[in-house]
């Protein structure tokens, strides 16, 4: 028994310890963005601020058109999410659930686009947004997502739903519902685990995603919030704790949203894990 | 009627398919198709009229093979290899060779760091996982805060170190501590890349969930009977723990190595003339190349291209040697 509460000890100091140093660096952005400007640039450093300036954040925010950017980037992740839920449950049913002629070579391209490098494909799409007349406005972000919403996303509804028993499609199937009212009534709703992984990790790309609004973007009305922050850092020579500020503001939406969504990470990865394909069963 | 069941079926898949199929094609497919071709031509993008074909030239010139001295030596400026392509693709590889092993590390340690059943464990797992999302602009500029020579907290910690030595360097007939140097981080050339590394490393939690599921499958029955014949805590992980391991830890090695290679981020934000190109990663220049002028789109095509015959030769190799040591239970 005290062998016992001993392995736990230590268990719980060693968890303590690792997550302690992983947030150390947010809690010196704390702290540093709650410090007026000459006690960040003094000498001896210090750790903590004699008084708490609040005011950094309304300043931070003022400085540039902040909440421009973050309304930008709600837009655009908002759209990518649902699109990117939509098309990759509807792709992931067809191959959970549908046999058709081509569909070995479907698997073969789905497998493809999960290998091909992204960055290999960024000048073709300039050339294919600009010729559209997309260049400087969100649909070089949003329609992607509306089309698939990329293979891994399309990979994990397909693995998930492999797992619910065709039962429930049957029972669906006697009360007169189509294929479509079956997925998004009964499948998806049941697929929550995926469906929550494949919005936060979608919402993350497109909130974090900053070399393609770099290209795509050159009115900075338009700026999404990494587009917004990079502004901030070549501006910011002089009031960094306001930019630390205005940083910490930034990944707000991805905290909510990644505390909304995070207990269906680990179910989600369990089951795509005892499904994956290669896995001899 | 049975052909006329399963054309419809087929119909519904194809409905249901139709967006993600339209995607595959126009937004990967063509583009690889047009990445290939761009990269024997010279086109600047704006004027379709103006494009040129130039065969492999673009390659020749990135592999410095020899040019025929009498075929049109005139037009030909730089026949010399591009020195920066292959500082950059010589940083990217440093990149992705520090920080693929590195992250794999610090995400399995995390796993079996959390894979106990505690009260309240679910909190700090999902701690861990935190740094994953939130990884982009701003936490590189938070990190760029904590790196910086004179003010970050790193330096003034090892600063602090070095004056609590001090005295013992004195003891032992040294000549104390003040004379020794700070790491310069992000403001030197020799530093940069630890600090991204270091960065890159913090948002290693993503794997730690992959890590979790496997570890949960592993048998306990094999475990408790390598107890009983007296294995050790070391040789039980080694022999029973990390095959079962290995199938992730193949997934996240070709996932990880592949992003790291493509990182554009760090290199774009924390660049600074004192690194002396020591962050320049290839995917940053082939951004130069290509979004900045002279507009170089067949040149940076070029450049993409082999990226992508490195990535592919890399990750088959490591594809290739997993049938030694990764375990799949049958």
């Amino acid at each position: 028994m005290r062998a016992d509460a001993q392995y736990r000890a230590v268990r719980y100091a060693l968890v303590s310890i690792a997550t302690g140093l992983l947030a150390m660096p947010l809690i010196v952005a704390i702290l540093v963005a709650l410090m007026p400007i000459d006690e960040v640039y003094s000498l001896p450093a210090r750790l903590i601020p004699s008084r708490l300036e609040w005011s950094n954040f309304t300043d931070a925010m003022r400085r540039l058109p902040f909440l421009r950017f973050m309304c930008n980037s709600l837009v655009v992740s908002a759209c990518a999410v649902m699109g990117a839920i939509l098309t990759s449950a509807m792709a992931g049913y067809a191959f959970a659930r549908f046999h058709w002629k081509s569909k070995r070579f479907c698997i073969v391209l789905l497998l493809g686009c999960l290998l091909i490098p992204a960055q290999i494909l960024l000048i073709p799409h300039f050339i294919l947004y600009s010729s559209l007349g997309w260049v400087n406005t969100y649909k070089p972000l949003i329609v992607p997502a509306w089309l698939g919403g990329g293979a891994f996303n399309v990979f994990l509804f397909w693995q998930f739903f492999r797992t619910i028993p065709r039962d429930f499609d049957d029972a669906a199937k006697l009360d007169g519902a189509s294929h479509w009212i079956i997925l998004t009534r009964v499948m998806i709703p049941m697929a929550k685990p995926v469906t929550a992984t494949v919005a936060l990790l979608s919402f993350v790309y497109h909130w974090q995603d900053f070399q393609r609004p770099l290209i795509f973007l050159s009115d900075f009305q338009t700026y999404t919030i990494a587009l917004g922050l990079r502004m901030y850092q070549t501006a910011g020579g002089g009031w960094i704790n306001l930019v630390i500020a205005a940083s910490l503001v930034a990944i707000l939406p991805v905290l909510v949203v990644f505390v909304i969504t995070q207990r269906h990470i680990g179910p989600c990865a369990r089951v795509v894990d005892q499904e994956a394909p290669g896995r001899p069963s | 009627m049975s052909k006329f069941g399963s054309m419809s079926r087929n119909s519904v898949a194809t409905k249901f398919l139709m967006p993600w199929l339209v995607g595959a094609f126009v937004l990967t497919v063509l583009p690889l198709v047009a990445t290939i071709l761009l990269s024997c031509m010279e086109w600047d993008g704006v004027d379709p009229s103006q494009a040129r074909w130039v065969g492999f030239d673009h390659y020749q010139h990135l592999m410095d093979i020899k040019h025929d001295q009498d075929h049109d030596s005139a037009t030909r400026v730089d026949v010399n290899r591009d020195p920066f392509f292959y500082r950059s693709l010589y940083n990217s590889l440093l990149f992705a060779a520090l920080a693929t092993p590195l992250s794999l590390f610090v995400s399995l340690l995390l796993a079996l760091m959390l894979n106990a059943p505690l009260r309240g464990i679910a909190v700090f797992r999902s701690l861990a996982y935190l740094p994953h999302v939130l990884g982009g602009v701003a936490t590189i500029l938070i990190w760029s805060w904590v790196f910086n020579p004179t003010f970050g907290p790193i330096n003034q910690t090892i600063e602090w170190a070095y004056g609590v030595l001090d005295p013992v360097v004195r003891f032992f007939g040294g000549e104390g501590t003040g004379s020794w140097l700070l790491p310069g981080w992000l403001a030197s050339e020799t530093w940069c890349m630890p600090a991204v590394v270091c960065m890159h490393a913090w948002t290693a939690g993503g794997a730690v969930f992959i890590f979790l599921a496997s570890l949960q499958r592993v048998d306990p029955d094999s475990q408790a009977a390598a107890l009983i014949d007296g294995a050790n805590r070391w040789r039980r992980f080694r022999l029973i723990v990390l095959p079962q391991l290995t199938p992730a830890i193949l997934f996240n090695l070709i996932t990880g190595f592949a992003a790291s290679m493509q990182s554009f981020n760090y290199a774009y934000l924390l660049y600074n003339r004192a690194q002396n190109d020591g962050l320049l990663f290839v995917v940053l220049y082939i951004y130069r190349c290509a979004f900045e002028p002279p507009y170089r789109l067949g040149y940076a095509s070029a450049m993409a291209c082999v990226l992508f015959v490195i990535l592919l030769v890399l990750s088959s190799l490591t594809f290739i040697t997993s049938k030694w040591w990764v375990h799949y239970e049958s």
